[in-house]
């Protein structure tokens, strides 16, 4: 395992140099320059703009700019943005990040859980009217056009009903007289809160992990109604908490701008999951053993859980591990159309000023994760799946 | 248990159904005032008296519902709630007005700040002073340099409560100059500002080595901002003083001038500007990046119930304060109107384009603040909404097809003169582009009345398709043009032009293949579709164009490559019009054409040279002249700009903006009212 590990970690460092590079090129290659904008406006001349290109190392060789920015990426300084000049980019992924993962972690769970939930029960109980409006459902909205869906959920939520905010992550009016106790009068109170936002989550999951852990050698009534317990006083100790920090308020406020936003992207990728653990289940389901247990008179509730669901969990929970780093990504289309200010819109804005470090930042960051993912998700194979062996 | 199921069916489907129908209620109509009736405290016979003043506004349709509980006055307001699309990227404003981080979004937000001698209205752009008591002394000679010199006002404050004195204005100057600052700071021109003294407190002298136009003093020195002194000269003053140390004896050409250049520059555009006091009508409040700017309104504000007075016939006069400016003919009254701000605060919130629609038709935001209007979808979904007021105006800028000068069958004025002709832009913007473009016929748009020359000759001007041909063909058969086969109207189907084929030139040489570069549909379909056309109506004449439609950027790139014959690219503009000569005399560096003309030549030095507003427009209107029928460019259109408001909250005291309300004056926000 452990020569398994370290060969991948070899294969990790060359295919990041293959990405970077790869990327650099792409970038490179594109025709003009974060200068370009600076052409609409004749109060700057062509000596200004040829000034700034100097200023931004634009007119070095491309290999001196390849170099520098190897340099830069092995000091672990990304360099300055063009578009956010001079803002180091790592300060600008270090406030976004937050506000991203907040997002699309919440979403990628809900949806996974809400999706393979479903997709098991869906494929346990087949040919019925649910199943059928289901499987629809799902399907319309696994391939429905992302951005009118967004615009339409803020249209009918937001615009009409007006039951949630119109995007954006807080209440302007209610933040500006907002006063959060030892912070600075420049310092983000959105990523003050965001930050302990996801600090109470994480603890939540790490008391969650451990019940799980503790209660696994319980019988699946008792374990459930622990789990289901202490799911609920965790929730109430946390919310306890922040109502009585004096910011709990605040946090609502961003609950509430996160329900359409969270709601959108669930919808979206719910589909995915529930059709493929679906169709998994039922590719399980017509393997011998379940057969085997069922005529054993193992519980139905047991065979569909324990038997089947657990070989279908494979492929499904793959795709989560995987997909995971790329919530950093955020959804450029989802925060655009939210206006979710996170590293989607970050990176789709850094795109078209073409500000090359900070895409080159932000892609560094994600690519990295996802090949960690990758590892992790392999091993997570062995771990799920005993009759997986690494040499 | 299936059947609860199906009810349960049932009831999502009644429920989904239900929520539909409820979000496509059209919403009810809000009321709203036309007049709003501000109190003001004048002095009579040297004692404060406060009286009430009507300030007209854009007509609404309905009168309002009294708020018995409303605490303001009328037209005063809590909070002005404008939409942004984009964040700002930073608070130091020697990084903003500089050239790499000159975004919108940071002169929406910032724009009042940092005060200048003299401003331009939005309105009218009527030049009027700002912190100076009245306007400059004329440009004499002292030794070897031109001299003028400027009072100013003793009653303008920091917001810190500190004067703003003469000492700030040869400061900034003074910073400018030694750190050659570039972008919008190159106003304070290397090339004609030696520097600026301050006499006294309240008296400025600014002193030119190279005698200065109208483009350079007024619409340039005079108009460029100033910066605290006292905020900002502990921390830039060693800047400075390095730059001057380690660069004496240095070769301004020289890597490492430009290396010292370099990192002084960023060290000043890295400063913490936390705390800078502001001169202007707001103050700034907080920033909660990606999602919220505010500003607070200066209490210390020195124009607050500044009363401007515009005439019919250009006249103009604004008191404020005890100062009184009048200029021009004061006959007639057109408008009058009083500057504020009238809200306590304004809070930018940013959102996508399509969210902040859905704001404003919701009541979520009063104002959206865009730099190119709002979309005709999105003013079409904002239509049916009562309680929301669109005003239309006009773009200051232009598209433009640009000839280049070095092929040579281009540089021949005929031929531009003739595919003038036969372009025929009313039918190009009224048919083509449905009303989406409005024609435009010379270097300055009829929005920019003053120096808007409305007699340019226009080529077959009102002529129908089959005339435009003829005469196309004519003008170059006069040059001594000619075809292999001529082009000519077909009266069959309706009738039609029977392409020309193999034109020659007066040489009897073949016009060469031309590539016509603009824009992709994604980028700008009002250039891609035109391009299409131009390519069409040149072939019409013989002329063997192809259309190529590339990324904006590459076109940059061409350009400035010099490998090109043709592209079809925009100009934003300035108040008046020296940008001309920086587009075409011929050693500028926008003139990528190559076009040169003596006496275009000659008309932009007197200009440059001209410092009465008057004299320079004469001239002006003689360069317009030139250039139509040059054409180096060949103007083609502008853009109609929608700005939309909650009419329920909000409303402005006049909406004929050039540029927009949003692009051309960030919402004015100094003198929108409120009408809660």
């Amino acid at each position: 395992m452990g020569k398994y590990i370290l060969k991948r970690l070899v294969q990790i460092v060359i295919t990041l140099f293959i990405f970077q590079t790869l990327l650099f090129v792409i970038l490179t290659a594109m025709p003009g320059d974060v200068t370009n904008r600076m052409f609409g406006n004749p109060d700057i001349p062509p000596e200004a703009i040829e000034n700034a290109k100097e200023r931004l190392g634009l007119n070095d060789p491309v290999l001196v700019q390849y170099a520098r920015w190897w340099r830069n990426f092995i000091t672990g300084d990304l360099g300055v943005s063009f578009s956010e000049y001079p803002t180091p980019v790592i300060n600008i992924i270090q406030e976004r990040v937050p506000r991203t993962l907040t997002l699309f972690l919440t979403a990628t769970l809900i949806q996974f859980v809400v999706g393979f939930t479903s997709g098991r029960i869906l494929a346990w109980q087949r040919g019925g009217l649910v199943e059928y409006g289901s499987t629809l459902i799902g399907v319309l909205l696994f391939t429905v056009f992302t951005p009118w869906f967004g615009l339409m959920m803020i249209f009918i939520f937001g615009a009409r009903l007006r039951w949630l905010p119109l995007g954006k992550f807080l209440e302007p009016r209610l933040w500006s007289s907002a006063v959060i106790p030892g912070l600075t009068n420049s310092a983000s109170k959105g990523n003050f809160v965001f930050n302990r936002m996801l600090l109470t989550a994480s603890i939540i999951l790490v008391f969650w992990l451990v019940m799980l852990f503790l209660t696994r050698k319980l019988n699946s009534f008792q374990r459930r109604r622990i789990l289901v317990g202490g799911t609920v006083g965790l929730i109430a100790v946390a919310a306890a908490v922040w109502a009585a920090s004096g910011i709990g308020y605040l946090a609502w406020d961003i609950i509430k701008h996160m329900i359409l936003p969270v709601a959108t992207v669930t919808m979206v990728g719910y589909g995915g999951t529930m059709l493929l653990t679906r169709q998994t289940m039922l590719d399980t389901l017509r393997e011998d053993y379940i057969q085997t247990a069922r005529a054993k008179g193992v519980p139905e509730t047991m065979v569909r859980n324990k038997h089947a669901a657990r070989n279908a969990l494979l492929p499904v929970l793959t795709g989560l591990i995987i997909g995971l780093p790329f919530t950093l990504s955020g959804g450029i289309i989802t925060e655009t159309v939210f206006s979710w200010p996170g590293m989607g819109r970050t990176l789709l804005n850094a795109t078209g000023a073409e500000d090359v470090p900070l895409i080159m930042g932000v892609f560094s960051f994600i690519g990295i994760l996802a090949l960690v993912a990758h590892l992790v998700a392999d091993l997570t194979y062995a771990l799920l799946d005993p009759r997986i062996r690494y040499a | 248990m299936l059947l609860h199921k199906r009810y349960f069916v049932l009831a999502a489907v009644l429920v989904v159904f239900g929520v539909l129908i409820a979000a496509c209620t059209t919403p009810t109509p809000v009321e709203i005032v036309k007049t709003v009736v501000v109190t003001e405290e004048v002095m009579v016979e040297g004692k404060p008296v406060v009286k009430e003043v009507v300030v007209t506004a854009t007509p609404a349709p309905v009168e309002p519902t009294p708020d018995p509980n409303a605490p303001k006055e009328a037209g005063k307001g809590d909070i002005f709630r404008a939409a942004i699309l984009e964040d700002m990227t930073t608070m130091n404003f020697w990084s903003s007005y500089g050239p790499i981080n000159s975004s919108m979004w940071n002169y929406v937000v910032g724009t009042t700040y940092h005060p200048a001698a003299y401003g331009i209205g939005y309105h009218r752009w009527d030049y009027a002073p700002a912190i100076a008591d009245g306007l400059p002394t004329d440009l004499v000679q002292e030794g070897d340099f031109w001299v003028s010199t400027v009072k100013i006002r003793k009653d303008v404050k920091w917001s810190d409560g500190a004067a703003v004195t003469a000492h700030d204005w040869a400061w900034t100057a003074d910073v400018a100059l030694k750190l050659a600052l570039q972008g919008n700071w190159s106003g304070y021109d290397p090339n004609y500002l030696d520097h600026i003294e301050a006499v006294d407190d309240y008296t400025a002298k600014l002193y030119y080595h190279t005698k200065p136009g109208l483009a350079i003093h007024q619409y340039g020195v005079l108009l460029k901002p100033w910066m605290s002194k006292a905020f900002w000269a502990p921390m830039v003053d060693p800047l400075v003083e390095r730059m001057v140390k380690e660069s004496e004896g240095m070769d301004k050409e020289s890597d490492a001038y430009a290396t010292l250049l370099t990192e002084i520059s960023q060290q000043l555009e890295t400063l913490d500007a936390t705390g800078e006091p502001s001169a202007g009508a707001w103050v700034f409040g907080q920033w909660e990046a990606g999602a919220y700017v505010e500003n607070v309104r200066n209490e210390t504000y020195f124009d607050y119930m500044r009363k401007v007075t515009e005439y019919a016939n250009g006249g103009f006069k604004q008191v404020s304060g005890a100062q009184e400016f009048t200029s021009g003919d004061t006959s007639q009254v057109e408008l009058e109107y009083t500057e504020g701000p009238w809200f306590d605060k304004t809070i930018f919130s940013i959102y996508s384009s399509d969210a902040a629609v859905l704001a404003l038709d919701a009541g979520e935001v009063d104002f959206v603040i865009t730099p190119n209007g709002l979309s005709k979808g999105q003013v079409a979904q904002l239509g049916p909404n009562p309680n929301v007021s669109i005003a239309i105006n006009v773009a200051n800028g232009f598209r433009y097809l640009s000839f280049n000068f070095n092929r040579p069958a281009l540089a021949e004025r005929t031929l531009r003169q003739a595919i003038a002709c036969v372009i025929d832009k009313p039918f190009l913007t009224q048919n083509v582009l449905q009303g989406a473009a409005i024609p435009v016929n010379t270097i300055v748009p009829e929005s920019n009345a003053y120096w808007y020359n409305p007699n340019v000759p226009l080529f077959c001007e009102g002529m129908n398709t089959q005339q435009r041909m003829e005469e196309s063909v004519r003008m170059l058969k006069e040059a001594g043009y000619t075809w292999d086969t001529e082009p000519a109207w077909n009266p069959a189907r309706g009738g039609s032009v029977d392409y020309g084929v193999g034109l020659k030139g007066p040489d009897g040489q073949y016009i060469p293949e031309f590539t016509l570069l603009a824009p992709t549909a994604g980028y700008d379909p009002l250039r891609a579709t035109t391009g299409v056309y131009l390519e069409q109506w040149m072939q019409q004449l013989g002329m063997p164009v192809k259309a190529q439609l590339v990324n904006f950027n590459r076109i940059l790139e061409l350009r400035a490559s010099g490998n090109w014959d043709m592209y079809i690219l925009g100009w934003g503009l300035g108040p008046e019009p020296s940008y001309a000569c920086d587009f075409l005399q011929r050693d500028s560096g926008w003139n990528f054409g190559a076009y040169n003309s003596e006496e275009f030549e000659t008309l932009c030095n007197a200009y440059k040279a001209e410092t009465d507003r008057d004299k320079a427009r004469e001239i002006a209107m003689q360069f317009q002249e030139v250039l139509a029928t040059d054409l180096p460019y060949l103007y083609l259109f502008t853009t109609p700009l929608y700005d939309a408001w909650d009419n329920t909250r909000v409303m402005f005291p006049f909406t004929e903006v050039a540029d927009g309300i949003g692009g051309g004056a960030y919402g004015l926000q100094e003198y929108v009212l409120s009408i809660q």
